[in-house]
Parts: structure tokens; C-alpha cells; sequence
């Protein structure tokens, strides 16, 4: 009773769960133009993921794993589906996600190992997988409702059924950590731990030892999509796009929502994208605000580019930005290699490349 | 030779044997703006005092114009010529405009209506755009500070001294000020001006004079001072490099974000703010007046409330807080130590330990049910102790303390609350070097122990020497965020303004 007095009371007024509220961009996430100046590395149909052996980049493109040794690039695996997850496994070999609902290795000692349930539950929406050296594949579902290109509909329906799961290379067993979760979409070995972004709840967790669920990083102002090692210690955590007063507004607005899903093409709907500024039908989200002759950086974008550097214990060290007058949006992935940091703009399905000594410079300086 | 208007020889002024001004030897010439500078306790007010009757010397002589007099009293100075504009104005604040400017030279038969004509026409003649009908608890500090010099005029002044009056001023208020101090000298009234701010006294002023320990160190034109040669006669040692001389290098890594605003509303004063602070770092806000900076720190530490609906969010460590006064606040370790010292800052009647530990009780309430002197005198003594508060004993009361010494007293008071973030609203203010100095370590220990510190100020190069990061306020949001080592005072300028 309590309860839905306060629910009723934050309605009418604004506040607690109703308050319509962002964390703005600043401190270490202050932006910048790095990753819109970023060098494009290659520009592919449809990649999805990065992954790194420490030499090599390998890009899920399609239905093939890309190897680039420098600038060129050879198929190192070939699958009959839509890659939408990619990982390195150290034993040999890579492991993959396929349409979502499969995960599959390729090559090396466990060549052929394949998932589709896990707990009695398919896989729907697999999106991100990490390898550890121990021979586990940490594997995020971002939901069981939606499969993977409809993450749109799975914010806008305010998903909550992501899982985190963890298969055994060795034994082909298969275990569910955690499910519940706001578009699980990423996870990262750290120590004994696993970190695992939820994208919808604007967060990083943490599992493992008494830790279930327990916030990295929280109150983000963006949707973190995937996080892989830093080769200095700490990690990189990407966002595929920012959130909006707007989008929060219409996140809580129920009978709007289902309409807007019901009558509106999913791409003209007040919700976030991977890329913006294709067509005068975009709904208008006050975006593109010039003060001053620049675009403020915390113009609300429909979609964004973004990079976080984090230390080793979740704190934010500094950011890489394209902002809302850039093209580099929908970052999905990065990762580094021999220094030189890789990032996957899926927006404009590009991959872009930078120094890491460079990019630190510039923006610590 | 021109002859001074007011001369000072051998001036004397002890209390209770201990010297405040020594020997001075004090010429003042007609039609000039004369500053005087000095560390509080350098003897600037009780000269001046000593000039406006206030205070009678001890020994020595003042002269005016050639002629030697001994004023007693205000009123005796004033029929010499002397006025004096103290730093709380004596106005009565009840009273109108107009009942002020001719308070003492009421009629038998008095018409109110007549005074308010009188007084609009006296106003005018000076430019002075004050209402005559006004009551003076109403008006701003700038006016107050209007109705003073008016008065003063008004009685005829051909001196008039200003006890600091700009410490309480706003930038633009500042301006306007000295546009009336220029118009002053242009009627042929003579100007003495004690300020801290060392800047305003390379500004406005012919001469300047430098009172140190109750003796005069130095007196020439202002062609012949800098900043440096200023200080270095104030505190007899170069303080220039320590205070705002030296730019940032290196600037401390942000810690976690400690506390957050998103989106926040209060009135039309602050229009969807956004902002955090990190632990470990000195986060500078700048801002002109009216663009939020102080209301936004305000209703995070629970000094004022944001607006009820849609009033957007406070976020203490990521959970959202919504204080209503600012005692839960300094439990949860948000504490704001206050731009008005006088009036929010400390009780002034009551001792130094006294208002340390009233500061303590606040924080542990009822946690201590029962009050303990030897509680009290330990914390006093402590707390003393780590910001050097210079005072003859802990028992002194705060009323009698130095405007440095007060200033730490109201941080001692915040500190004793072991907070995790420190607001400091202009923390310097009406403070003279030397403590500024001190206050400054302070502020950089505090940062370096790992505290979130925010440091509100309207004076650029104070943002510049000690933040690591910069927040420019305009209309209410901030508009800009600068790094220290990207900060220039063109670019905040121009961010604040434009």
C-alpha cells in the first residue's frame, strides 16, 4: 500500500522512479571528437563483433570470421548463419555465436562444441561471448523475448530477460548465472570475476564469488553494449548509443509506447538508433543544439559514438567520442591490439583505428 | 606643495596597551582615490576609525586641511568633513530611503512626503538609481551601499572612507561601485578605499598605501605597485607565486563519482542542471551572478529545496537524496560552507570552541545526548590547531576574531563533520593574503585526502589556481567544463558570458 502511494506520489510529481533524469556527460566521460577523427580501418556489410589473439584483429562480418594481419584480411571461419558474437579461445580456435540462438566452436581442440539451451532455455538473442583461459565461455543472451535485431523492441518493451550463462569447453556443460537481466549485451573476465553489462539498466555488474549482480559501474548515460581487456591494465567498455530525456520520457509514457510500437515503422520511433540523419523522418529529439557555433556535446543525440577507457576497478579514466554531429555512432565493440585500439561503429559499419598512446595523449593533455 | 586634506603625524592607537597602529605618518591629498591595503590586523580600520572619530588616538596628531583637530565623535567628524562607510552598512534597516539619508536633520515638523521629494532630487543629482520610498532591509548590498555614500554627500564629506566595501558585492555591482567612487572624485571628494582585493586597488586607485602590523610600510602611486611588490609589502615575504601566480601542471585523476545532479530545477534561478563531482579532485564552478552555481550547491546540500515537481535529482554515491534542510545532509557528509560567513557562518557571540563543536553536535545529534565541555575544548583544540586559527585563546569570541580567522572558523565548523563533500562558496572573501594562502592548502590537502571539494567562486584566477577542473554556469546550467590544464580566463570568460 506504502509501496504504490510512493509510486503514485513520484508519478504526480516527478520523482524517484519517475523522475526523468540523465547523468550528463562530464569528468571523464567530458566529450571529445577522437573517435570522429578516428582513421577508418575498413568498411565491411555487416560486422558485428571484434575479437583479438594479442597479434591479430578478427571481425565477425556476416557469415565469416575476417583474421587481419595488418591491412590484410583473410576468412578464418566460415559459419552457415549471421555471426553475432566473437571470441578467441585460447586453446585454439573460435567460438561463435550464430543468429543469436547458437554458440559454436570453430577450429582448435573443441572444434565442432554447440549450444543452443542452456537451463532448459534456447538461446534467442546471443549477442557477446568471452573466452577465458580456464576453458569457459562466458556468454551474454541480451533477451528471451526479442531476438537480436529487435534490441529496439526489446527497450522499448522494457525487456528485462537477459542471461548470463557460462559453458564448459571441456565437458560441454552449460550453466545459467544470472537471468532477469536489463539486455544483458557483453561480459568480461575480470580476476575471478565475470563483468556483465545491462544495457537497459545503464550498467556494469559484477559475478562471481558473494557477488551477484553487484554494480562496476552504474548510472551511465549511455547503453554500454560490449567490454574487452586493456592491454594496460583496465578495460574498454563501448556504447552503442546515449540516452535521452526524451526516450526516458516515453520509456515511461506505457499507452504512448505501445502505440508508437503498434502504428509507427521501428524506424521513426522516438527510441534510440545505430546511426541518425538518413531521413527527414526521424522523429526531431531536440538533437543538434549549436551553442556557441559547436554542437554541444550534450545535444540529446538519437545516436552517439562512444568508447570508455576503465581502470581495473570500474572507474571511468576517460572516453573517446563522436558526438551528435559525427558519424562514427553505434559502437558495438573494441579492442586492442599491439597497441592500437580497434573500434566497431556499426552505425556505419566501419571499423575504426587509433593509437592508444595517442588518443590517451590527447585527451589527458 | 599641495596641502593634505587630512594628515595623520605619529599616529597612535593602543588597546589596553597593545598597539594597533604605531608612528603612522599619513598624508592624504584632496580630490585623489587613496587605497589602503594590508593583512587584517595590519591596523587599515583603526586608522581610518581614528580619522572618522570612531576611535580617539592615543597619541599623535590629525591635521585637516592644515588644521589640527581631535574628532571624538562620528558626528564631530563628520562636521569636519569626515564620513565613514563601514563594511556593515549603519543603515537602520527598517526605515525608508529617504528617512535614512536625513536621519539626525529631522524638522520640528516633519513631512514625509517633502523627504522622499528631497531625497529623489538629492538621488538623482548623484545618479543614483535608488528609490527614495524603499525600505532598506529590502535593497541589495549595492544599494545599501548607494544610500551610505549618498548620506555622506549628503552631509557634505569631503572625505569619505570605504571599509571594504566590495566584499559583499557581485561583479557587476563591483562595476557599478567604482563608476560611483569615479564620480565622487569628479565632484571633488576626496576617496579612501580599504580593500583586499588587490586587483580593485591597482584599479581604481591615485595612491596606495601599505599598512603592515599597525605600521605604515609604504605609500606611493599606483604607476609604481604590481601584484608582487603589493604582497610582498603586505606580508614582507613574496606571496605572489603561492597564491594565483603559478598555473596547474598536473591535475589530480578523478576518483568516483561522488555526487551527481541531473537535470535539476529550482525556480527560475536553476534551469535543468546537470553535474557531478569526483572524489579527490577540486571540482571550480564559475559563473556570473545569477547563473545557479550557488543555488545548485545549495539544494544539493539541503540549504534550499529544488522545485517540488519535476525538480530533477540529487544523487549521493549514485543514490538519490533529497534533503529538505541541511542536517541530513552533513550526516550523509555533504557540508556547505557558506558565502555570507557573518550572517550563516558562525554565532558571533559565542567562543571559537563553542561554534567548532556546535558544528560536531550537528553531525552527531543524538548520538551525544549529553553535552561535554572537555568534548568540547578537545575538539575546539583540535580543530584550532589544524587550520591555525590565530586567536589569544579558544574562548575568544568568533565576533572578535579577524576575517581570515572567521573564515576558518566557519571551515573548521564544516571539517569537525568529517565530511566526504565540501562546498565552498567563496571561500576567500574578504580574507587577506595570508589566510587565503592558508585557506588554499587547506582546500589542496583536503582534495589530496581524497575529498570531493567544490570551490564556488567569482574570481577567475582563485578557480584557475585551484581547480582541476572547471564548471562554467550560465542562466542557470553549466554551459562549459574546462580541465585545468585547458583553462584559460578567455575561454571561461567567454563560456560565463556568451
Amino acid at each position: 500500500m506504502i509501496a504504490a502511494l510512493r509510486t503514485w506520489t513520484d508519478q504526480l510529481l516527478g520523482r524517484g522512479g519517475a523522475a526523468i533524469t540523465v547523468p550528463i556527460f562530464d569528468g571523464a566521460l567530458k566529450p571529445n571528437q577522437i573517435l570522429e577523427q578516428a582513421e577508418t580501418f575498413a568498411e565491411l556489410d555487416s560486422p558485428e563483433d571484434l575479437a583479438t589473439d594479442g597479434t591479430s584483429l578478427f571481425v565477425a562480418d556476416g557469415a565469416s570470421v575476417l583474421r587481419y594481419d595488418g591491412d590484410t584480411a583473410t576468412t578464418a571461419a566460415q559459419v552457415d548463419g549471421r555471426i553475432t558474437g566473437l571470441a578467441i579461445v585460447p586453446s585454439g580456435g573460435v567460438a561463435v555465436a550464430v543468429d543469436g540462438a547458437e554458440v559454436r566452436v570453430v577450429g582448435g581442440p573443441s572444434d565442432g562444441r554447440r549450444w543452443t539451451r542452456v537451463d532448459g532455455k534456447p538461446l534467442n538473442a546471443a549477442n557477446a561471448i568471452c573466452a577465458t583461459a580456464d576453458g569457459r565461455l562466458l556468454v551474454t543472451d541480451g533477451s528471451q523475448t526479442q531476438p537480436y535485431d529487435r534490441w529496439c523492441h526489446d527497450l522499448m518493451s522494457l525487456g528485462r530477460s537477459g542471461r548470463f550463462l557460462e559453458l564448459d569447453l571441456a565437458d560441454g556443460s552449460a550453466r545459467e548465472i544470472a537471468s532477469g537481466l536489463a539486455h544483458a549485451f557483453g561480459a568480461a573476465s575480470v580476476g575471478k570475476d565475470t563483468w556483465v553489462c545491462e544495457s537497459w539498466a545503464h550498467r556494469v555488474v559484477a559475478y562471481g564469488e558473494r557477488k551477484a549482480g553487484l554494480p562496476v559501474v552504474s548510472r551511465l548515460p549511455c547503453y554500454p553494449s560490449r567490454v574487452s581487456p586493456a592491454a594496460q591494465g583496465g578495460y574498454w567498455l563501448t556504447a552503442f548509443t546515449c540516452r535521452t530525456q526524451l526516450v526516458e520520457f516515453v520509456l515511461r509514457q506505457k499507452a504512448y509506447r505501445t502505440r508508437m510500437m503498434r502504428e509507427v515503422d521501428p524506424r521513426y520511433w522516438i527510441a534510440p538508433a545505430l546511426t541518425s540523419g538518413n531521413t527527414f523522418l526521424e522523429p526531431l529529439q531536440g538533437a543538434h543544439l549549436k551553442m556557441r557555433g559547436i554542437h554541444k556535446p550534450w545535444a540529446p543525440p538519437r545516436s552517439y559514438g562512444l568508447v570508455m577507457r576503465l581502470s581495473p576497478d570500474g572507474l571511468i579514466r576517460y572516453s573517446l567520442h563522436s558526438r551528435v554531429d559525427g558519424k562514427n555512432h553505434g559502437v558495438v565493440a573494441a579492442v586492442e591490439c599491439s597497441g592500437t585500439l580497434f573500434v566497431l561503429a556499426k552505425g556505419r559499419r566501419r571499423i575504426l583505428k587509433l593509437a592508444v598512446a595517442d588518443a590517451e595523449r590527447r585527451v589527458l593533455s | 606643495m599641495t596641502v593634505p586634506i587630512v594628515e595623520m603625524r605619529k599616529a597612535t592607537k593602543k588597546y589596553a596597551g597593545v598597539p594597533a597602529i604605531e608612528d603612522i605618518d599619513f598624508a592624504l591629498l584632496p580630490g585623489e582615490i587613496h587605497t589602503l591595503v594590508g593583512e587584517n590586523g595590519a591596523g587599515k580600520s583603526t586608522l581610518t576609525k581614528a580619522m572618522a572619530g570612531v576611535v580617539p588616538l592615543t597619541s599623535g596628531q590629525m591635521l585637516i586641511e592644515g588644521r589640527e583637530v581631535r574628532p571624538e565623535t562620528p558626528v564631530q567628524a563628520l562636521h569636519l568633513g569626515v564620513a565613514m562607510v563601514f563594511q556593515e552598512t549603519s543603515l537602520v534597516p527598517t526605515m525608508t530611503v529617504a528617512q535614512n539619508l536625513f536621519l539626525g536633520q529631522e524638522r520640528f515638523f516633519n513631512r514625509l512626503r517633502s523627504i522622499y521629494i528631497a531625497a529623489q532630487q538629492f538621488l538623482q543629482s548623484l545618479q543614483f538609481d535608488v528609490d527614495p520610498t524603499a525600505t532598506v532591509s529590502l535593497l541589495g548590498a549595492a544599494k545599501k551601499q548607494m544610500v551610505e555614500i549618498a548620506r555622506a554627500v549628503l552631509h557634505k564629506a569631503k572625505v569619505i572612507i570605504f571599509d571594504e566595501p566590495t566584499a559583499s558585492l557581485t561583479p557587476e555591482e563591483k562595476k557599478y561601485f567604482f563608476d560611483l567612487v569615479f564620480n565622487l572624485k569628479a565632484r571633488g571628494v576626496t576617496v579612501i578605499f580599504i580593500s583586499h582585493a588587490l586587483e580593485e586597488a591597482l584599479l581604481v586607485s591615485d595612491r596606495i598605501t601599505v599598512l603592515r602590523d599597525g605600521k605604515l610600510v609604504v605609500t606611493d602611486r599606483k604607476e609604481n605597485f604590481d601584484r608582487a611588490r603589493l604582497v610582498q609589502a603586505m606580508v614582507g615575504r613574496d606571496l605572489s607565486q603561492t597564491l594565483y601566480g603559478q598555473r596547474k601542471t598536473t591535475m589530480r585523476p578523478a576518483g568516483k563519482r561522488v555526487l551527481s545532479v541531473e537535470n535539476l530545477r529550482m525556480a527560475a534561478m536553476v534551469k535543468n542542471n546537470s553535474l557531478s563531482v569526483f572524489a579527490g579532485q577540486i571540482t571550480g564552478v564559475f559563473g556570473l551572478v545569477g547563473s545557479g552555481r550557488t543555488e545548485t550547491f545549495k539544494v544539493a546540500a539541503g540549504v534550499i529545496k529544488r522545485d517540488i515537481m519535476y525538480g530533477g535529482e540529487v544523487l549521493l554515491n549514485d543514490k538519490p537524496v533529497r534533503y529538505l534542510v541541511p542536517a541530513p545532509a552533513v550526516r550523509d557528509g555533504i557540508v556547505y560552507v557558506t558565502e555570507d560567513r557573518k550572517v550563516e557562518g558562525f554565532f558571533e557571540t559565542k567562543s571559537i570552541a563553542d561554534n567548532i563543536y556546535l558544528g560536531f553536535l550537528a553531525k552527531m545529534r543524538s548520538a551525544r545526548k549529553l553535552v561535554s565541555k572537555r568534548e568540547a575544548t578537545e575538539v575546539g583544540e583540535r580543530l584550532i590547531k589544524r587550520l591555525n586559527i590565530r586567536a589569544i585563546s579558544k574562548d575568544v569570541k568568533a565576533i572578535e576574531l579577524s576575517g581570515g580567522n572567521q573564515q576558518k572558523l566557519v571551515i573548521a565548523k564544516s571539517l569537525v563533520q568529517e565530511p566526504e563533500v565540501i562546498i565552498f562558496d567563496e571561500p576567500t572573501r574578504g580574507v587577506d593574503v595570508n589566510a587565503i594562502t592558508e585557506i588554499h592548502q587547506l582546500i589542496n590537502r583536503l582534495a589530496d585526502e581524497g575529498k570531493a571539494v567544490v570551490v564556488i567562486s567569482s574570481y577567475l584566477p582563485e578557480v584557475m589556481a585551484l581547480s582541476d577542473r572547471i564548471l562554467v554556469c550560465r542562466m542557470g546550467k553549466v554551459v562549459e567544463e574546462f580541465s585545468a590544464l585547458e583553462a584559460t580566463e578567455e575561454k571561461i570568460m567567454y563560456a560565463a558570458i556568451h
